[in-house]
C-alpha cells in the first residue's frame, strides 16, 4: 500500500493575546511557511491549496479568497472552500490526494477573532444569523440584547446532558481545571476548581471559565501520498480514517444533550481506520471542549467511554494525561483559546505532534493512534473526526 | 488509482428573480428532481456537496446547514464549497474527488443561490474585496468587468458589436429553455442601444440577478453501470487561480486570462483531448458578461486566441453551428444565480444524453465542456464530460 495519505508538515500560529500586529493573511503566510519548513518543501512543490472560513465571522464575503496568495496557491490547481470548520480542509485535501496521488496539498485555515467587537455582541448576532430565518430566528428576540444567546443555547443542552448522565457542576469544573492547567503556559499555576466555580455565571451551568475564550490562530497542514514523501524530513503520520456529518440545524427539532453528528462522523472514521473498540485502540484524543460539558459529551459520542461511565471517568481521572485515555493534553480550546473554524485543524496538528513525539512537556508516551475531533459550535450541529496513526 | 466517475442524474427548476421559495424549498425541489431523474431514493445517496457563493445574499450564516434536511443529507457527510461564480464547476469537482478518491459511491452535488433577499446584490459584491485597500473605492462586478473588458477588447481588436451578437444569440437560445428567466428576441441594435453600466459593458451585455438551484448526482463506475447503459463520464477536471490582487497578476494583463488557460489545459490533458476545436461537440461557457463568453471560448481552445470575434461573426457558436455554445441561453438568457451556475454543466449532461428538449443541438454530443469563472475574478474551473 503506497497510496495512503500522510501529514508531512504542520504549522501553527496562535496566541492568547489578540495578534494586533499581523493581518489574517500574514498569519496564514507564517503558518504555511512553518509547515513547508517542517516538511522540507518549497512553495514550488505545492500542487493544490485548500482553505476554509466563515463569511460572517470574517466580515467579508467570499472570505477565503484573499488567503490564496498567503498559502502558495497562485497559478496552481486549487480548491477553495468556505463555510466549514478547518478540519473539513483535511477531508477535502485527503480526497484531493487520493484522486491524484502526485499532488502535494496545503490545507489551511485562519481566524482572527480579535477583529470583532470586544463585548461579544457581534458573535451573538452571528449565532442569530446562523439560525433558520422563518421558524428559529425569531426566538432570538426574546433574549435581551442577544448578549446571552450563545450561553442560553449551550446551557440548555448542558442541562439535558447533566440530567441524563448525573454529572454535577463540580464535574464540569474538574474538566475545565484539567484543560486550563494542561497548557504549558499556565502549568501548575492555573486556576483550581474553586476559582472555576466562582467565575461569573452566564447561563446555568455555563460559566465564564467553563466556556472557551475566543482566540486568534492560523494553521496549515501539508498532505501528500505515501510514495511521494519518502525523502522528506519527518516520519509521515498517516491519515487512516476520516468522517464528517451534520445533524439538523433547527435547534427546536434536535435532541438536546447528545451529539449525533459526532457519533455518525466517528462511525465513518472508525470503519475506515478499522477501529472496533475506540476506547482501547486510541492512545490519545483531542476533542472539542468549546464548553466543559462538550468534552465529555463528545467523548461519549466518540465511544471513548460508555454513557454510564462518564461520571466515573471524571472521578477516576481517566482523561487526564496520566489516565487511561488522555484527552486534550494540549489544553484544548479551554486551555489554548478557541479560534472558531481553525481550532479543528489545530487539533489535528496537536495529534500529529504527539504521534511524532514532538509534544514538548505534554508528550503522551508511546502515542501511536490519535483522534482529532472538531465541532462546529452552536446553533448548528456539525462535526468532523480524523484518526491519525504512526503506521 | 483514482476511480472513474459518471454523472447519473440531474435536478432542474425554473430560474426567477425573487423566487417564492426559501433556500430549503429550492434545495428540496432540485434534490427531489435529481433523485427522480436517476431513479434513486435519498437513502441511496452517500454524501452531499453543497455549493453556494455568498451567504450575505440570503442573509443566513452557513446557509447550507439550514438546507441539510431538505437535501436528504441529514446525518450524512455534507460539505460546502464556495468560490464565487466558479462554485458552478468547482463544486462538482469537489463532488468528483469524493467519488474518485473512493470515499463515496453516490454523491449529490447541490448548488443554490438566493440573490434577491438583499437590497442590492452589487452592494454585497463590494464586500468581497479587501477591506483595507480595495473595498473603499466602491468596486463591484460591472466596474471590475468594465476594466477587464476594455483591456480584452483593446488587446485583441474585438468590437462591441461582436459582444452584442453574443447577447442576441444567448437570449434568443433561452426562448426554447423552459427554466430560463430572461429569454428575449433581440437585435444587435437593441443591445448596442442599451445603456452603459461600465463602458464597454452595457445593460444587455450582462446577466440578471437570479434565484435558483441545480442538482447533479455523481456515481462511481460500478454503480453507474448498474444504473444506466449509457453513463456520461467526467473525463477531465481542471482548476486554476491567479493572484487575488488583480493589480498583482502574474502576467500584469487583465485582457488575457492565464489562469483560465491553465485550468483548460489540465482538464484536456486528463481527458486526452488534443484539439478541442475538433474534439469538443458542445460547450456551455460561463457568460455573466458577453465578453466573458468570448474570453472563455478562447481560453478553452474552442477558437484560436483572439478569434472569439470571428467565431460569433461566422456563426460557429450558434445552436446549429459546428460548435454550439450555450444553446440553453447561458447565464445571459437562463439567469445567473452565482453559485448555481452549475446549470452550465447540467445542460452539457442533458445535451449529451439527448434530453435537452427544445434546446437540443442538431448533432451528436459525445464530448462536452463547461466552465465556471469567479473567485476574486481570478479563478476558473473546467470540466469535460462525455462518452467513452
Amino acid at each position: 500500500m503506497d497510496d495512503r495519505v500522510c501529514v508531512v508538515g504542520i504549522g501553527v500560529v496562535e496566541g492568547k493575546a489578540p495578534m494586533v500586529d499581523v493581518s489574517h493573511k500574514e498569519m496564514l503566510f507564517h503558518a504555511t511557511r512553518q509547515a513547508l519548513d517542517d516538511a522540507g518543501l518549497e512553495r514550488k512543490d505545492i500542487g493544490s491549496a485548500i482553505t476554509s472560513s466563515f463569511d460572517f465571522l470574517e466580515g467579508r464575503s467570499l472570505s477565503n479568497q484573499y488567503t490564496l496568495d498567503s498559502i502558495g496557491g497562485v497559478m496552481k490547481p486549487c480548491d477553495l472552500r468556505l463555510g466549514e470548520d478547518g478540519i473539513y480542509c483535511l477531508f477535502a485535501g485527503y480526497m484531493e490526494v487520493m484522486s491524484d496521488p502526485s499532488q502535494v496539498v496545503v490545507v489551511a485555515s485562519v481566524q482572527k477573532a480579535s477583529e470583532r467587537d470586544p463585548d461579544g455582541l457581534a458573535y451573538q448576532k452571528l449565532i442569530a444569523d446562523s439560525m433558520e430565518p422563518v421558524f428559529s430566528r425569531p426566538v432570538c428576540k426574546s433574549v435581551p440584547n442577544l448578549l446571552g444567546l450563545e450561553s442560553v443555547l449551550a446551557g440548555m443542552e448542558a442541562r439535558a446532558f447533566m440530567d441524563r448522565t448525573g454529572l454535577s457542576e463540580e464535574d464540569l469544573a474538574e474538566i475545565a481545571v484539567k484543560n486550563l492547567n494542561m497548557d504549558s503556559g499556565t502549568k501548575g499555576s492555573g486556576p483550581d476548581k474553586k476559582t472555576v466555580l466562582k467565575s461569573d455565571m452566564l447561563s446555568w451551568p455555563i460559566r465564564t471559565m467553563t466556556k472557551a475564550k475566543e482566540a486568534d490562530a492560523a494553521c496549515a497542514i501539508i498532505l501528500a501520498s505515501e510514495n511521494r514523501v519518502k525523502d522528506l524530513l519527518n516520519e509521515p503520520v498517516f491519515v487512516s480514517g476520516i468522517g464528517w456529518c451534520s445533524d439538523k440545524s433547527h435547534v427546536a427539532f434536535r435532541e438536546q444533550g447528545v451529539s449525533r453528528e459526532t457519533k455518525w462522523a466517528a462511525r465513518q472514521a472508525y470503519k475506515m481506520a478499522g477501529i472496533r473498540r475506540p476506547d482501547r485502540e486510541i492512545d490519545l484524543a483531542e476533542v472539542s471542549d468549546w464548553y466543559a460539558h462538550r468534552e465529555l459529551l463528545h467523548c461519549e459520542a466518540l465511544g471513548l467511554c460508555g454513557s454510564d461511565e462518564i461520571k466515573g471517568c471524571v472521578a477516576d481521572k481517566s482523561f487526564q494525561k496520566e489516565g487511561r485515555l488522555p484527552v486534550n493534553v494540549s489544553g484544548g480550546l479551554l486551555g489554548r483559546g478557541n479560534a472558531v473554524g481553525t481550532s479543528g485543524l489545530i487539533r489535528v496538528a496537536q495529534v500529529v505532534r504527539q504521534i511524532r513525539g514532538q509534544a514538548n512537556g505534554v508528550q503522551v508516551p508511546g502515542a501511536g493512534v490519535g483522534l482529532a475531533h472538531s465541532w462546529g459550535g452552536i446553533p448548528t450541529a456539525t462535526a468532523g473526526v480524523a484518526v491519525l496513526s504512526k503506521w | 488509482m483514482p476511480k472513474r466517475v459518471a454523472i447519473v442524474g440531474v435536478g432542474m427548476q425554473k430560474y426567477e428573480f425573487r423566487k417564492e421559495q426559501t433556500v430549503e424549498e429550492m434545495v428540496f425541489d432540485v434534490a427531489r428532481n435529481a433523485l427522480e431523474n436517476s431513479h434513486l431514493s435519498k437513502d441511496d445517496i452517500d454524501s452531499v456537496v453543497f455549493g453556494s457563493a455568498v451567504d450575505a445574499f440570503c442573509g443566513i450564516n452557513n446557509s447550507d446547514k439550514v438546507a441539510i434536511d431538505a437535501s436528504g443529507g441529514l446525518l450524512k457527510p455534507t460539505m460546502r464549497n464556495s468560490t464565487s461564480g466558479s462554485t458552478a464547476i468547482s463544486t462538482p469537482i469537489l463532488g468528483y474527488t469524493h467519488v474518485a478518491s473512493g470515499m463515496h459511491d453516490l454523491v449529490m452535488v447541490l448548488c443554490y443561490e438566493k440573490m434577491s433577499e438583499n437590497d442590492s446584490a452589487q452592494a454585497v459584491f463590494n464586500t468581497v474585496y479587501d477591506e483595507a485597500y480595495v473595498r473603499p473605492i466602491g468596486l463591484n462586478v460591472p466596474i471590475q468587468c468594465g476594466l477587464e473588458a476594455r483591456a480584452y477588447l483593446h488587446k485583441y481588436g474585438i468590437t462591441e458589436r461582436q459582444m452584442a451578437k453574443v447577447s442576441v444569440k444567448n437570449r434568443g437560445n433561452a426562448l426554447s429553455n423552459p427554466y430560463a428567466q430572461l429569454p428575449m428576441k433581440l437585435t444587435v441594435e437593441d443591445v448596442l442601444a442599451s445603456p452603459y453600466l461600465s463602458w464597454p459593458v452595457k445593460l444587455l451585455d450582462t446577466s440578471p440577478v437570479t434565484d435558483g438551484a441545480r442538482a447533479l448526482i455523481l456515481a462511481s463506475e460500478d454503480v453507474a453501470r448498474e444504473l444506466t447503459d449509457d453513463p456520461i463520464w467526467i473525463k477531465g477536471v481542471g482548476r486554476g487561480a491567479d493572484s487575488v490582487w488583480f493589480m498583482g497578476r502574474k502576467n500584469k494583463d487583465l485582457g488575457r486570462l492565464d489562469y483560465a488557460y491553465l485550468a483548460a489545459e489540465q482538464a484536456y490533458d486528463m481527458a486526452g483531448i488534443r484539439n478541442p476545436m475538433a474534439e469538443i461537440d458542445y460547450a456551455e461557457v460561463y457568460d455573466p458578461f458577453t465578453y466573458k463568453e468570448m474570453q472563455h471560448c478562447e481560453a478553452m481552445g474552442l477558437c484560436p486566441e483572439g478569434g472569439a470575434g470571428r467565431m460569433i461573426d461566422e456563426g460557429i457558436s450558434l445552436k446549429d453551428g459546428p460548435l454550439p455554445v450555450n444553446a440553453s441561453g447561458g447565464l445571459q438568457g437562463e439567469g445567473n444565480p452565482i453559485g448555481a451556475g452549475m446549470s452550465r454543466l447540467c445542460w452539457c449532461y442533458l445535451q449529451a444524453k439527448g434530453q435537452a428538449g427544445a434546446c437540443q443541438v442538431p448533432k451528436d454530443v459525445n464530448n462536452a465542456v463547461a466552465n465556471g469563472w469567479g473567485g476574486m475574478y481570478q479563478y476558473n474551473a473546467v470540466m469535460v464530460i462525455g462518452r467513452d
